[in-house]
């Protein structure tokens, strides 16, 4: 070991023979080659026998992580450095091949992204450090700790995962290539997510056990169907790099609200308190947010708890709402004030979890036309309001008759805020829910 | 101007998301990563940063992660740099990522993890809400280190809230758990965005450059190292595996003995500066009703209508769950005979945490799963008690 990154003289914590010294050797030899500041090099290590190097790093940062996850976080470090540090940083990643089988989406995900990470996967086919059991990665007929009487199963080709994940930088190597540290020079230098594979010997157990020698790796490779070689070196746009010029593009969806010239004045006195079911896709909640930013120009306050099932745009929608002149602890409603029913999917819902149970003689209950609903303790009072409006505006519809009935809020609130939520439609949709204020 | 129109000046009110305030008030306290995995109900936090983050004021990073595992290790990574990070999740994803929240532990680094509960066990009710994580996020770790945990009941809260996580996190180089729930995080309530505190969170202390750094060495038991970037003018050297001060590799050595006790210690000595709660006491209240997060608002209530028609009642509501603010229930259980705990889990497991009681108090537990926990609920417990 003579580079200046790696630590003089350093004791190997590896068996005789075993694959990761060479390897270290190769990879010492090409940051040297490069003449990279150690201090933009991070060296970020997986578990098992590959993640003792760390000791033997003199001058670049180390990075010791959990099983599988060194290239994850050594994709975290090169990403906030390319976007928001000096873009400089060289994170390296040192893996066995149990590594990364474990973390195999986070290979996958960081040359997705051509994040700018080199993945050194030093393969020996087992795990040598827990005593020799067989991986992912382990030939054919191969003998381990686990697999006595040969593998059965057929090894992963990594390479072949990894270009159909878009590396843009994939070779494959055996520790013996007298152009290792050459390739994996190629690999550090190369902007974006690169990885060499190689194929190495485990002398504690794969060759204690099977026939190999380091000449007959070559052997192994053929038989697995492994391309050996540099297989992909091409440019392609980094996350990072993509990052800071679509950044500028970001837009804020949804409406935009108003300041009213004058303030509105609430009527009302004390907490209403607001159920309104329909069917989800329908804008139930939207309308019950209309109402909520109508009573907020009103200076209440305002709390709004929306209710749907697991699927996002079938089956019901139900909105709770609070409006209240003091502030407002519980968001659930006990005993609601109103009950706006708008679809039989919210009046299934209402009667499932109890909310119609809860309904009083005071509470005001409004249903569209054609809606089913038990008896209640109060009159059910009925209004066209899907064939009126459409469905779609049939809960600020609903919204709308229940503030003609009460004067909680002045109307015009309303129609303010269905400006501020669809300036557009508005008008359209003032006028249709205002033929059924006109009908009652 | 008019009174009242001055009046709507000084109180901006808007319709937000307890999510949404996570995101803005991670925003406020210098978030600058954030990498997030969509999970009901807490994909609003990550939706919101991915618009927030790349504005040119806020100058950060948001991105996608391809799990809950990898959107840590980048946090962690990012955090490894020197950034301050936040991810997002609710209980499923939760479990995938306390193998790294271990490693950020051990390695003393920086994250906000906020974590929207949902109705458990493993996917549960995606769009149900409960409080069934608390011990969880608490008793996550081997060796049952204790993670600060925050837990807002309003979406104000949880804009400072998580302030308060960053500042802990960034304070003792330590991961945070910011403790939500559906109900707190998608419900949409009015917020004075005027009267927000908004606390800017300073950057973490930093190693000098004089002499040479040591990454894991720390002044006293109870202080974080000092820290200094992966990627800076200096060597560091992390790692989750037990290490003495240099960030070495050592079995049975009384100095890596020690980091792993400071680890706990310097949590610990700083358990009473941590504690944030809202104390409400009567005079000669006989009960004291406490709560946390979204149940906390139905217990507020119930207090509310016991003094309403004349009882005497008190209320401790606790927005830090851990580390335990002991003083605080210390002080509030003063006098009374009984506790009410409500939360809306099966067993009561928060109340599981603040075993005994002091002064002998009895304890009642408020329990239960599907709904959110009701005043009703919560007086007719402290009525069966009298």
């Amino acid at each position: 070991m003579s580079t200046s990154f790696l630590v003089q003289d350093a004791q190997l914590p590896y068996c005789k023979g075993c694959g990761h010294g060479l390897v270290l050797r190769a990879f010492g030899e090409a940051l040297e080659s490069l003449h990279l500041p150690p201090a933009e090099v991070a060296v970020v290590t997986d578990i098992g026998c590959v993640g003792l190097a760390d000791a033997l790093f003199a001058t670049p940062h180390t990075v010791h992580t959990t099983h599988g996850r060194s290239t994850a976080f050594a994709t975290g470090l090169a990403l906030a450095d390319s976007v928001l540090g000096g873009a400089r940083l060289k994170p390296v990643v040192m893996i066995g091949d149990g590594g990364a089988m474990i973390g195999i989406n986070h290979l996958v995900n960081a040359a997705l992204l051509n994040a700018d990470v080199t993945v050194l996967v030093h393969n020996n086919f087992l795990f040598g450090m827990t005593g020799g059991q067989n991986s992912a990665f382990s030939p054919e007929e191969f003998i381990t700790a686990t697999t006595p009487a040969g593998n059965a199963v057929p090894p992963l080709d990594l390479a072949q995962v990894l270009l159909a994940s878009r590396a843009s930088f994939v070779a494959r190597k055996i520790t013996s290539d007298r152009d290792l540290s050459e390739v994996i020079a190629r690999a550090i230098v190369h902007p974006g997510f690169a990885v060499v594979e190689i194929l190495e010997l485990c002398t504690g157990f794969a060759t204690k056990w099977n026939p190999l020698t380091g000449a007959q790796l070559k052997q192994v490779a053929e038989k697995a169907g492994y391309e050996l070689g540099v297989m992909r070196e091409e440019k392609r746009q980094t996350f990072g790099a993509g990052y800071k010029i679509r950044s500028k593009e970001v837009r804020t969806r949804g409406g935009q609200e108003k300041t009213p010239a004058k303030p509105f004045v609430a009527t009302m006195q004390t907490a209403q308190r607001l159920v309104i079911a329909g069917t989800a896709g329908e804008r139930v909640q939207t309308a019950a947010t209309m109402l909520g930013q109508a009573a907020m120009h009103c200076g209440l306050h305002v709390t709004q708890k929306n209710d749907y099932p697991v699927t996002q745009g079938t089956g019901f929608s139900v909105s709770e709402v609070i409006l209240s002149p003091e502030e407002i602890f519980f968001t659930g409603i006990e005993e609601p004030d109103a009950v706006l029913v708008l679809s039989g999917d919210g009046a299934k819902e209402l009667e499932r979890t109890g909310v119609l149970a809860r309904v009083t003689e005071e509470t005001l209950v409004l249903a569209d036309t054609d809606v089913h609903l038990p008896e209640l303790p109060c009159t059910i009072q009925r209004f066209p309001f899907r064939t009126a409006t459409g469905p779609k505006n049939a809960a600020l519809a609903a919204v709308a008759q229940w503030l003609d009935m009460t004067a909680a809020l002045p109307m015009e609130v309303l129609w303010f805020a269905l400006e501020e939520r669809f300036p557009k439609e508005a008008e359209s949709t003032r006028a249709s829910i205002g033929k059924i204020l006109q009908t009652v | 101007m008019s009174t009242r129109q001055a009046e709507m000046q000084r109180v901006s009110r808007q319709l937000v998301s307890g999510n949404r305030m996570v995101a803005l008030g991670a925003v406020a306290a210098g978030c600058r990563f954030f990498s997030g995995y969509p999970i009901t109900p807490s994909s609003e936090i990550y939706q919101t940063m991915m618009e927030e983050l790349p504005r040119p004021e806020n100058a950060g990073l948001a991105l996608a992660a391809p799990d809950e595992i990898s959107a840590l290790a980048y946090c962690v990574g990012a955090s490894m740099s020197g950034h301050k990070a936040m991810t997002a999740t609710s209980g499923p994803g939760w479990c995938l990522m306390i193998e790294t929240l271990q490693y950020a532990l051990m390695t003393e680094t920086p994250v906000v993890i906020a974590v929207v509960q949902r109705l458990g066990p493993s996917t549960g009710g995606a769009t149900q809400g409960a409080q069934g994580d608390v011990l969880l996020t608490q008793f996550c770790t081997s060796g049952g280190y204790t993670i600060p945990v925050f837990a807002p009941s309003n979406a104000r809260e949880s804009f400072e809230l998580t302030q308060a996580a960053f500042w802990w996190a960034e304070r003792l180089r330590t991961p945070v758990v910011l403790l939500s729930d559906k109900e707190v995080g998608m419900t949409l309530e009015s917020v004075n965005v005027n009267a927000l505190d908004r606390r800017p969170v300073p950057e973490r202390a930093a190693f000098s450059g004089i002499g040479r750094y040591v990454p894991y060495a720390c002044e006293g038991m109870e202080e974080p190292p000092l820290f200094a970037p992966v990627g800076g003018k200096v060597k560091v050297v992390a790692t989750g595996s037990a290490h003495d001060r240099e960030g070495k590799l050592r079995k049975n050595s009384p100095e890596v003995i020690e980091l792993l006790v400071h680890l706990q210690a310097k949590i610990a000595a700083h358990a009473g500066a941590m504690a944030i709660y809202e104390m409400d006491l009567q005079e000669g209240a006989e009960t004291l009703v406490v709560s946390y997060g979204i149940t906390a608002r139905a217990a507020r209530e119930a207090v509310h209508r016991v003094r309403a028609t004349g009882g005497k009642i008190s209320f401790l509501k606790l927005m830090t769950l851990f580390p335990v603010a002991t003083a605080a229930i210390e002080q509030a259980a003063e006098g009374c005979r009984r506790v009410v705990v409500a939360e809306e889990n099966l067993t009561g497991l928060y109340a599981s945490a603040i075993q005994p009681l002091p002064g002998g108090c009895e304890l009642l537990r408020v329990n239960g799963i599907g709904n959110q926990i009701s005043p009703g609920q919560i007086l007719e417990a402290t009525e069966r008690a009298r």
